[in-house]
């Protein structure tokens, strides 16, 4: 069951690089947080522990819900197009992602020493997650994809605590969770700011300060 | 308790700056408060001398002698910025660059600022410090882009990109400290002070790869390069106090947290990795940021770049770690925090009375700013080094401490890459400070507050130079205890 999961995990990761506009890229990571929450929800359901469902019920409603809205409304409200401004082609982008892909399965096998496949493969995963949060943080140039680039990076680290160290401490997980809405807000501020002072979120072009 | 005081404070100055309707009171409030929080922490400095650490609130502060040390490197800086930001936002607000209201917003942001940045030092939990850093970014970051201009926006923007970023792999090599605590068969917990005993029973490769992401994460905070290029935008953008703050400690509380994990790292054995590290990184530093002074055009920029250099020499210090060294690197770090508020304090002036960053039409600063032009001046010898200011003494340290541990190669760089920092900052602050003046500039007065803060940052930096002759012994027993735990 987890197996398939974590499946439909990496298959809404690849969708995420490839897609061309940004209403694809917030769907997809509605469906990541979505497996996240399911991956979370049946940890705490096995382990009977409270805090794990209260952990979960916050992962739903800030990643699932709160979130991706706030950047539709964002979209809705700037008005700009919708294109993503790709640096790499989709194609191109998905053969980076399949050879991270295999990077993150060697760097995690050499990290888990013992023969355990299911935990290596998680790993792998979630260093997959945060390599390709990292890639649409680089090679997607509006400001919008920066944000949500982070959100991947974050949720791919949300993966591997919970695998690798039985996640955080309690109340280090509710204070990371209110961390990234708060960076979510300040940052959806921000978009609004350069859209008003430039006319455009194309963060290639934000180029007045050198030297 | 006064751990108490030096958190309580901000927070209560942060929620006053709401309610309080009369702004020029509350200016003077402010620095009032962070005159008691400064005593409050020096009391604490004194108390982990003598105690070795206090834990409270049920472990979740944590403070021994290096959290101590930080602590009043903040207060002392965050005082001189409350007294500094008395002149400079009057200023502001009657050449009406901002609104009278939104002076309320800016000690609103620089009391949530300070509080973020005395909690980095006092967690225990290594969750809630990586919390407490991404906090002091997200503030920050209205302080940087406080003018709302392009220019301010952008560098806004990619500070808070950036430092996200780093931090977020800061926060994977967290994971994997706590993945390496866990495999060892220990229960769960990130507590720094469960850690530390058992250093040396945790799983070496997982701590080294760790260690990997916590310097690249926490090193994009503190400035060290090649993950510097947020840096010198954010430094040249935020408001003249602000940038004291930027430079003076939000840098060394990233540091701290290095040292923190680093800490781990050398009890569980690996000191030789740990310096290795540090050593690069802060050799790198030095080279980039040389290079970006000598051909500076842009005075707040030259002062940003002239941090990296400082972060690089404290990161090269940290890592020869000997009692020497280290004693070396920790003044420095108190030292560079004055001096640099200090000249950040001055160039906020003569940028507010030039109207200009460019150094190349800032001319005779001396004639029309004779206060600040004099204190500039001290400045700038005190900044590159010269002898018996402050920073003369603790580089002194870092290098007789290299050629001592038979790191000629080190000792070699330091001293030419110093040197040349050295000449482009006398050529650049020469040429600005003297020379003919515009016609149509007058002598201008100083507001008192503004004097004050510059006569107090000066008494440290010469102060510290006279007194350590003396006192260096004391330094060395602290520095041999400052990385105990």
């Amino acid at each position: 069951m987890q197996g398939i999961i974590l499946f439909v995990l990496l298959v809404s990761t690849y969708l995420m690089v490839i897609a061309k506009r940004t209403s694809a890229l917030i769907r997809s990571f509605r469906y990541q947080s979505l497996c996240l929450f399911v991956i979370t929800f049946s940890i705490a359901l096995t382990q009977r522990e409270p805090e794990l469902y209260i952990v979960a019920g916050l992962l739903f409603i800030l990643k699932v819900l709160l979130i991706p809205y706030l950047l539709y409304r964002i979209i809705r409200r700037i008005k700009v197009s919708e294109d993503l401004g790709l640096f790499i082609n989709p194609q191109l982008s998905l053969l980076w992602a399949l050879a991270f892909t295999y990077l993150s399965w060697i760097f995690a096998s050499y990290i888990v020493s013992a023969n355990n496949t299911i935990l290596t493969g998680t790993l792998a995963i979630a260093f997959f997650v945060v390599s390709a949060g990292m890639f649409l943080m680089v090679f997607r140039m509006t400001a919008l994809s920066q944000i949500i680039g982070l959100l991947v990076m974050e949720n791919g680290l949300f993966l591997l605590a919970s695998t690798v160290s039985g996640g955080m401490p309690f109340f280090v997980e509710i204070a990371i969770f209110f961390d990234v809405f708060v960076s979510v807000l300040i940052m959806g501020f921000f978009v609004y700011r350069i859209n008003k002072l430039f006319t455009h979120i194309d963060v290639n072009k934000l180029s007045r300060l050198k030297g | 308790m006064s751990i108490v005081i030096v958190l309580g404070i901000p927070l209560l100055l942060a929620l006053g700056s709401l309610f309080v309707r009369k702004e020029r009171l509350f200016g003077v409030i402010n620095c009032l408060g962070y005159f008691i929080v400064l005593c409050a922490s020096i009391v604490l400095f004194n108390q982990t001398v003598f105690a070795g650490h206090i834990r409270a609130f049920f472990d979740f502060i944590y403070l021994d002698l290096l959290s101590a040390v930080f602590i009043v490197v903040i207060a002392v800086v965050a005082f001189a910025s409350a007294l500094y930001s008395i002149a400079y936002i009057k200023k502001d607000i009657q050449q009406k660059i901002i609104s009278p209201g939104k002076e309320r917003f800016y000690y609103l942001l620089f009391n949530l600022f300070c509080f973020s940045m005395f909690c980095v030092p006092a967690m225990n939990n290594l969750g809630m410090l990586w919390v407490a850093i991404e906090m002091t970014t997200l503030i920050s970051a209205f302080l940087v882009g406080f003018y709302n201009s392009k220019e301010s926006v952008e560098a806004a923007w990619k500070y808070i990109i950036i430092c996200s970023v780093g931090i977020i792999f800061a926060l994977l090599g967290t994971i994997l400290f706590s993945y390496a605590f866990s495999i060892s068969g220990l229960s769960k917990s990130l507590n720094w002070s469960d850690m530390l005993p058992v250093a040396q029973v945790l799983n070496k490769n997982i701590l080294k790869i760790a260690f990997i992401f916590i310097l690249v994460g926490y090193g994009t905070k503190a400035g060290l390069a090649p993950m510097h290029t947020w840096l010198p935008d954010a430094h040249s953008q935020a408001v003249a106090p602000i940038s004291a703050l930027l430079s003076g400690v939000l840098l060394k509380t990233a540091i701290y947290a290095i040292l923190r994990f680093g800490i781990i790292i050398i009890k569980s054995g690996e000191f030789a990795y740990f310096s290795h590290l540090m050593i690069l990184f802060g050799v790198i530093s030095l080279v980039i940021s040389s290079g970006f002074i000598l051909v500076q055009k842009d005075l707040k920029r030259l002062l940003a770049y002239s941090s990296i250099e400082h972060v690089g020499i404290i990161s090269i210090g940290f890592g020869l770690g000997s009692p020497l060294a280290i004693g070396g690197a920790i003044l420095h770090v108190f030292n560079h925090a004055v001096t640099k508020s200090l000249m950040f304090f001055g160039a906020g002036n003569i940028v507010s009375a030039y109207k200009k960053h460019n150094m190349n039409s800032i001319r005779g600063v001396i004639k029309v700013l004779p206060f600040t032009g004099i204190r500039v001046l001290l400045g700038v010898f005190a900044l590159t080094g010269f002898p018996q200011f402050s920073i003369f003494i603790s580089e002194i340290m870092i290098i007789l401490a290299a050629f001592t541990n038979g790191s000629y190669l080190i000792a070699a760089l330091l001293l030419l890459f110093l040197a040349v920092i050295f000449g482009a900052f006398i050529y650049h602050f020469g040429k600005m400070l003297f020379g003919n003046h515009p016609k149509d500039a007058v002598t201008q007065g100083e507001p008192f507050s503004g004097k004050l803060a510059f006569l107090f940052l000066l008494f440290l930096i010469c102060g510290l130079g006279v007194v350590l002759i003396f006192k260096y012994k004391d330094l060395l027993w602290l520095a041999q205890r400052l990385l105990q735990g």
